[in-house]
């Protein structure tokens, strides 16, 4: 198999949830020969498209999951990965995109641009992914692609240029005229599969001879050659103006649009050429890995199938095979038989059965070279995990895991819902490294913690249908966190007789606030006042202080204690004795540091029309946000502020609502900060109800 | 002891200046200098001081990011800590946070009539009342003058001052009022204008306008921090 990485393309399909996604995709796997007929979306002929996947992802509105598919058009290699268009699923997001060269934003061209359209808009910004769009559903009544056109321009500030014209709209809609070309496109046969090239209808041409002009200029900002051309009033070539439109598309300062109606098979083909011909290849693009060894320092990789293999596992799936891992190579080549470190882990693997996937079916490889995506069987790995050649250290993803900042409690309704919620639980923590999951020691609860209500949501409901497993699930708890606030003295004396061998222990010393640091112990005795076979004693009894603070149970973070004298005996003193002394001695001290509760708060970022900012900024002054600043982004703006994470519970419907739909927010923890004094007295009630009703 | 420490260093003081606030309700002032000489940490230094007196502060930036300008106040925030050797930053952060309030534009569409929408989703909803305003990276060109008329109305009504950046440009000689040339049509607009000269390897800070009745000798800005100091007593502490 030659391999030119210049004919590879990975790309993502990124849309709104009803601009026909799943139509296109399936009508691009059939005419690259990879389905051998056309289902429509699940439900009419039973069978299902393709690319179908998770019936929860309909029904959210979101992409939770993706899956790679693999195609060829015109001696092209394409990897179609599908991407998770909701902004809570950051780490899924950041995996996905991770992975993506360059992007089909479909829009639809009744519907336009739409809330949804505008979040995985978003996402591509930020990833910088270089994109083109496809207006689908031309054959729709009310459609209106060049209105579409101009909302790109005016609700997501792109660069956008028609590069075909329609041929006829709505139900008249019969093919489409190519302003590269100047040709007209019908697509016959009985599922459009034949194209057939004319000249553009006589009707057209005068409107196919001004939009080309728009493209032309267009195209000119990123060719010299091609303003020369224009200004000598000579006649462009093709290559040249697509070449000018390609180098646009590279530095996102151009999004080229073509149209056309994958339900009705008209447009896909081009749409085709466009991804060979305008999106870039992987070595187009810089890829960035980070050092482990050097403070996770930037390191470009070169997408050269003869350096040393660096990979990164995207995506986990559980096939009848076992685990099967997603993967994208981005230097050197990954073989069949090769050792490979995982970075993470440290642990080495030896790869054994490498494949191609294409939804459910695959076919099996030798290798997979830079730049391309394939998939494992047999490894032990989580999903973001790098595996690199021996000897490097780098990492694909940063290691840093946020912990989690919000926990529920579930409750299985039955045995066989408590087997299946383990395996669930088990996949999950694998795919995601901020999902956690533990058992509540003192209630025997299962409590699974995240980054988020929806994170957690999703989860919950995956557990049910993915894997039968019916959960009850309890009200969100938020982190809370126990801090002090200013130094405080100890000297405790632990002493007991009561028959037998006695107890004795003496520790002096002081806690005091720490910044940026969860726990520092330091031992200043001297002259062994505290003998030092007892010392790891003292910290091992102040650390366990730390697991529940004693003015509320939540665990003690921030705290520096120091130990600078104390007494023991010859006979009575033991580790036991020392620990309890600790333990007196954090007490002793711990009410007279001032302590104070500290909650999560959490970064929200609102992009809102600009007519709904007032409303945005009064809904998150109401729930205690500190709003940061504002962003006037013409049309659109964009809202920062902190939040407590207790008051964001049920916002994302508050803010449909209050906004038509419009809004979309992110939400990512920032810090952990002292709560006010009215919301920790009533942290205080609840604890001690709770205790209450306990006993 | 931070907070007396740092408006100690208030650059209007140190200046000569008798009061911190030197603008009455509707004043404007501003600082004027070439590009990357150091206007915007200036603004900074004087909305840190207001923040720590627990008064709100409205950074109106045009062309930046809300980040950048939050870096902006971090950055000087965390020099004048390390200059006044103070540990434990956190608390006295926390504290000025909810007194500031970043506001940003694209340089082409920021104008009164939108900062005034702006500001009354603030204020109708009691989120934030200014008392001090600073707008930064406004463009001086022939169209600023209705712009600041109106800008003028918004800080009358508010009854607060409000400090501008003005960007200057090496090729142009100042004019006879040694005001630079970029402000011809608006110098009667300002109250009082502070330039920061670099000379040699110094970025000096002189009143151009509306200077101290008895100046505190001459100011400099410190490359490397960027914060505002008096050479004299920068000598004594390093001797």
């Amino acid at each position: 198999m030659k391999n030119d990485i210049r004919q590879v393309r990975n790309i993502g399909i990124s849309a709104h949830i009803d601009s026909g996604k799943t139509t296109l995709t399936e009508r691009i796997l059939f005419y690259t020969d990879r389905i051998h007929a056309i289902h429509d979306v699940k439900g009419k002929d039973g069978i299902g498209a393709t690319m179908d996947s998770m019936e929860l992802e309909k029904e959210r509105g979101i992409t939770i999951a993706s899956a790679a598919t693999f195609c060829e058009w015109k001696g092209h290699k394409i990897n179609i990965i599908d991407t998770p268009g909701h902004v809570d699923f950051t780490i899924e997001v950041e995996r996905s995109l991770r992975v993506l060269d360059g992007a089909v934003l479909v829009l639809c061209s009744v519907g336009g641009v739409q809330s949804q359209s505008i979040t995985v808009d978003q996402q591509m910004k930020r990833y910088k992914v270089p994109c083109i769009a496809f207006i689908n559903k031309c054959d729709r009544s009310g459609a209106n692609p060049f209105r579409v056109v101009d909302q790109l321009k005016e609700k997501l500030g792109h660069n956008s240029v028609a590069m075909q014209i329609p041929i006829g709209l709505e139900a008249d809609f019969k093919g489409v005229a190519d302003l590269v070309s100047m040709k007209a496109l019908y697509f016959d046969g009985e599922n459009g599969e034949k194209v057939r090239v004319e000249e553009i209808p006589a009707d057209l041409l005068a409107e196919a001879e001004e939009k080309r002009e728009i493209l032309v200029d267009a195209a000119s900002m990123f060719s010299d050659e091609l303003t020369e051309l224009i200004l000598e009033e000579k006649e462009i070539p093709n290559e040249l103006l697509l070449d000018a439109v390609r180098q646009g598309v590279l530095g996102r300062k151009l999004t080229p649009v073509f149209i056309g109606s994958a339900y009705k098979n008209k447009g896909v083909q081009p749409l085709l050429d466009a991804v060979n011909r305008l999106l870039p290849c992987p070595a187009d693009v810089e890829n960035e890995a980070l050092d482990t060894e050097h403070d996770e320092a930037s390191v470009i990789l070169d997408s050269d199938s003869e350096k040393p293999t660096v990979a990164l596992a995207f995506k986990l799936e559980d096939g009848q095979y076992g685990q099967l891992t997603y993967i994208r190579v981005y230097q050197g080549n990954l073989k069949k038989g090769d050792t490979l470190v995982n970075v993470r882990s440290g642990k080495k693997i030896k790869i054994g059965r490498v494949v191609r996937m294409h939804a459910s079916q695959m076919e099996d490889i030798e290798s997979i070279p830079a730049g391309y995506i394939g998939a494992l069987f047999g490894i032990d790995c989580a999903s973001g995990d790098t595996f690199t050649a021996p000897g490097l250290s780098l990492t694909m993803t940063s290691m840093f895991v946020p912990a989690p900042v919000i926990s529920l409690a579930i409750m299985p309704k039955d045995n066989k819902s408590q087997i299946n919620m383990s395996k669930a639980l088990n996949r999950f923590s694998k795919e995601d490294p901020t999902f956690k999951t533990f058992v509540d020691e003192e209630t025997g609860d299962t409590i699974i913690s995240g980054m988020g209500e929806l994170h957690l949501d999703v989860y919950v409901e995956r557990m049910r249908r993915e894997y039968k497993a019916e959960v009850d699930v309890g009200q969100p708890r938020v982190a809370y966190r126990e801090t002090i606030t200013r130094m405080a003295e100890f000297n405790y004396t632990h002493k007991k007789q009561t028959g037998g061998s006695g107890q004795y222990g003496r520790i002096a010393g002081y806690m005091e606030p720490l910044a940026d640091e969860e726990f520092v112990f330091e031992n200043k005795v001297t002259g062994g006042a505290i003998p030092t076979q007892y010392i790891p004693a003292c910290e091992k009894g102040f650390r366990a202080c730390l697991e529940k603070g004693p003015s509320m149970e939540f665990p003690v973070t921030g705290i520096k204690i120091l130990i600078n004298d104390g007494a023991s005996h010859s006979v009575d003193s033991s580790e036991m004795a020392f620990q309890a002394a600790a333990r007196g001695a954090f007490l002793e001290a711990y009410n007279k540091a001032a302590p104070a509760i500290l909650e999560p708060i959490m970064k929200v970022v609102v992009e809102t029309p600009s007519e709904f900012q007032g409303a945005v900024m009064g809904l998150l002054n109401q729930r205690r946000g500190l709003i940061v600043g504002t962003q006037d982004e013409g049309p659109m703006c964009v809202i920062e502020a902190q939040v407590p994470l207790a008051e964001m519970f049920g916002y994302s419907t508050v803010l449909r609502s209050s906004t038509q739909g419009k809004a979309q927010f992110t939400m990512e923890f920032a810090t952990y900060r002292q709560v006010p004094q009215s919301i920790a007295e009533e942290l205080r009630k609840k604890a001690a109800e709770v205790k209450k009703n306990a006993a | 002891m931070m907070k007396n420490e740092i408006t100690r260093r208030n650059p209007l003081k140190l200046m000569g200046y008798d009061a911190e606030d030197i603008l009455n309700p509707g004043d404007f002032g501003a600082i004027t200098a070439r590009a990357g000489v150091g206007k915007t940490a200036f603004l900074v230094q004087l909305a840190l001081d207001k923040l720590l007196r627990n008064l709100n502060v409205l950074h109106i930036s045009l062309g930046e990011p809300v980040e950048k300008v939050c870096l902006w106040y971090e950055e000087v925030f965390r020099n004048l800590a390390f200059d006044c050797n103070i540990k434990y930053l956190d608390p006295f952060w926390d504290a000025i946070l909810p007194n500031r309030f970043i506001m940003t534009f694209k340089a082409e569409s920021f104008s009164a009539e939108r900062l005034q929408e702006r500001l009354t989703d603030l204020t109708e909803q009691d989120i934030f009342f200014p008392r001090m305003m600073l707008i930064d990276g406004l463009l001086f060109d022939e169209n600023t003058k209705a712009v600041l008329v109106d800008l003028k109305k918004i800080a009358k009504e508010l009854g607060i001052g409000v400090w501008f950046s003005v960007r200057t440009h090496r090729h142009e000689s100042p004019r006879t009022d040694s005001l630079p040339p970029v402000m011809s049509q608006v110098a009667d607009l300002f109250d009082v204008v502070l330039q920061l000269q670099p000379e040699g390897k110094d970025i000096f800070v002189r009143a151009l306008k509306g200077a101290p009745r008895e100046p505190a000798g001459e100011l400099i800005l410190d490359p490397a921090t960027l914060l505002v100091r008096n050479p004299v007593e920068q000598a004594v502490n390093c001797a």
